[in-house]
């Protein structure tokens, strides 16, 4: 194909996602074949899945060790100088939550969801900043969507003006593309039609 | 292998917990542009596109209404903050979340144009920058998983460069590339810009600019190159 061509389809927005997707999976299929090389010595470690269900924690699989208000729980922080209270913040239960965990041994993910219940350290503390902007994108995505719902999707009745001018615009559009399809059309009849003679 | 290489010796750090945000001759300047940037986007009024019309001498002015107005500077604004964070941040998930939201304002700001063709470009751009997400958190955590840390200066003086950690990189090279509309992929974020409004539009140019730089930077750092 010619390189001039190649630009033409570039130029056109529809195209772009496709060949994004086209890339990215390219990219992806590459990492079946790459060597896994964990680090061991990892940042936010996990406990071994089901071990703490086994030992019979009472809030398992959530449990970060330590004990309220006396002992801290294990967090470990890049830079622990910079988190003078870290590990407090993982062994805190509100009131409700320890009397929950100190009946039943079956509540503790519902413990950890509940608000006021185990907090993560790692995300509202040594990593508390990313939170932030987790947060305020989801702000901005909202801010935007209801901006447009207020002012085009509700407004819109009340503006005759512009609902004519969008069916004008439509009909304009459905014209233009019936005509590129009837172009398209008399192009393949005649080049069949070559082909025949 | 030092993160002065790049960017010249460290001016100072701004400690928040595990995120350390660093400054150094490179990151001041392009952080003090973007900022002085967005303060003059704040300041400033939307150009009003005059069109001459044929067969009279009569002129179309297409002009941005009031209410759209101010929307788009908050989101502007919005996006000039965002650039100037992913600046001087030094923590490699902290950039790609500046990075997202960077992109979705990026189409809020076109959000309210009402022209079809500007508005089928970004929704265009929308579902690139759905995808991005995938390479570029998905390569951040992969350098996580192969190094254990996402911290730039534990990064930078880190002995060896594991294959995993190159892959990591090249993912979210892939993903910044979609993100900021680099080659081949400008078609749709050149589109947008077809609207009146030009400063605030504008910010949308100027922040995937500000972010190819630093995160050449970033990469570099990352697969030790110098």
């Amino acid at each position: 194909m010619k390189i001039a061509k190649i630009w033409n389809k570039l130029a056109k927005p529809k195209n772009i996602p496709r060949l994004f997707a086209a890339i990215l999976a390219c990219v992806l299929i590459i990492g079946f074949v790459i060597p896994t090389a964990l680090d061991g010595d990892q940042l936010y470690p996990r406990p071994e899945p089901q071990s703490q269900m086994d030992a019979g924690l009472s809030i398992a699989p959530y449990d970060r060790g330590g004990e309220i208000l006396k002992e801290p729980g294990t967090t470990i922080a890049e830079y622990p100088e910079n988190s003078k209270y870290i590990g407090w913040i993982n062994s805190y239960m509100s009131p409700i939550a320890d009397t929950a965990r100190s009946i039943s041994p079956y509540f503790g993910t519902t413990i950890y969801s509940s608000p006021g219940g185990l907090i993560d350290e790692i995300l509202y503390y040594t990593r508390g900043f990313d939170t932030i902007l987790e947060s305020s994108i989801l702000m901005m995505a909202f801010i935007i969507a209801s901006w447009l719902m207020l002012n085009f999707t509700m407004d819109r009745r009340n503006e005759k003006e512009t609902i004519q001018n969008d069916v004008k615009r439509a009909i304009k559009s459905s014209d233009r593309i019936a005509n590129e399809v009837e172009e398209s059309n008399r192009k393949a009849r005649a080049k069949q039609r070559k082909r025949e003679s | 292998m030092s993160l002065t290489s790049i960017g010249g010796d460290l001016l100072g750090t701004i400690p928040l917990g595990d995120i350390v945000l660093y400054l150094n001759p490179l990151h001041l300047f392009l952080f003090v542009t973007i900022i002085i940037f967005t303060i003059l986007i704040a300041i400033s009024r939307t150009e009003t596109q005059v069109e001459a019309m044929f067969g009279s001498l009569e002129e179309n002015k297409v002009s941005v209404g009031m209410k759209e107005f101010k929307h788009r500077r908050f989101l502007a604004i919005i996006c000039g903050l965002a650039t100037a964070g992913a600046m001087i941040t030094g923590d490699l998930f902290n950039f790609t979340l500046f990075m997202a939201l960077i992109g979705i304002v990026n189409i809020g700001i076109v959000s309210a144009v009402k022209q079809i063709d500007v508005l089928d470009s970004a929704y265009q751009y929308g579902l690139i920058a759905m995808m991005c997400g995938l390479p570029l958190f998905g390569g951040a955590a992969i350098i996580l998983a192969s190094t254990g840390t996402l911290s730039l200066f534990t990064l930078a003086a880190a002995p060896t460069v594991a294959p995993m950690t190159i892959f990591g990189a090249l993912m979210m090279l892939v993903g910044i590339a979609g993100e900021s509309g680099i080659a081949p992929f400008f078609a749709t974020k050149a589109e947008m810009f077809r609207t009146p409004g030009s400063p605030f539009i504008l910010i949308i140019h100027l922040s995937s600019l500000f972010i190819i730089v630093r995160s050449v930077e970033i990469l570099l750092i990352i697969i030790h190159v110098i």
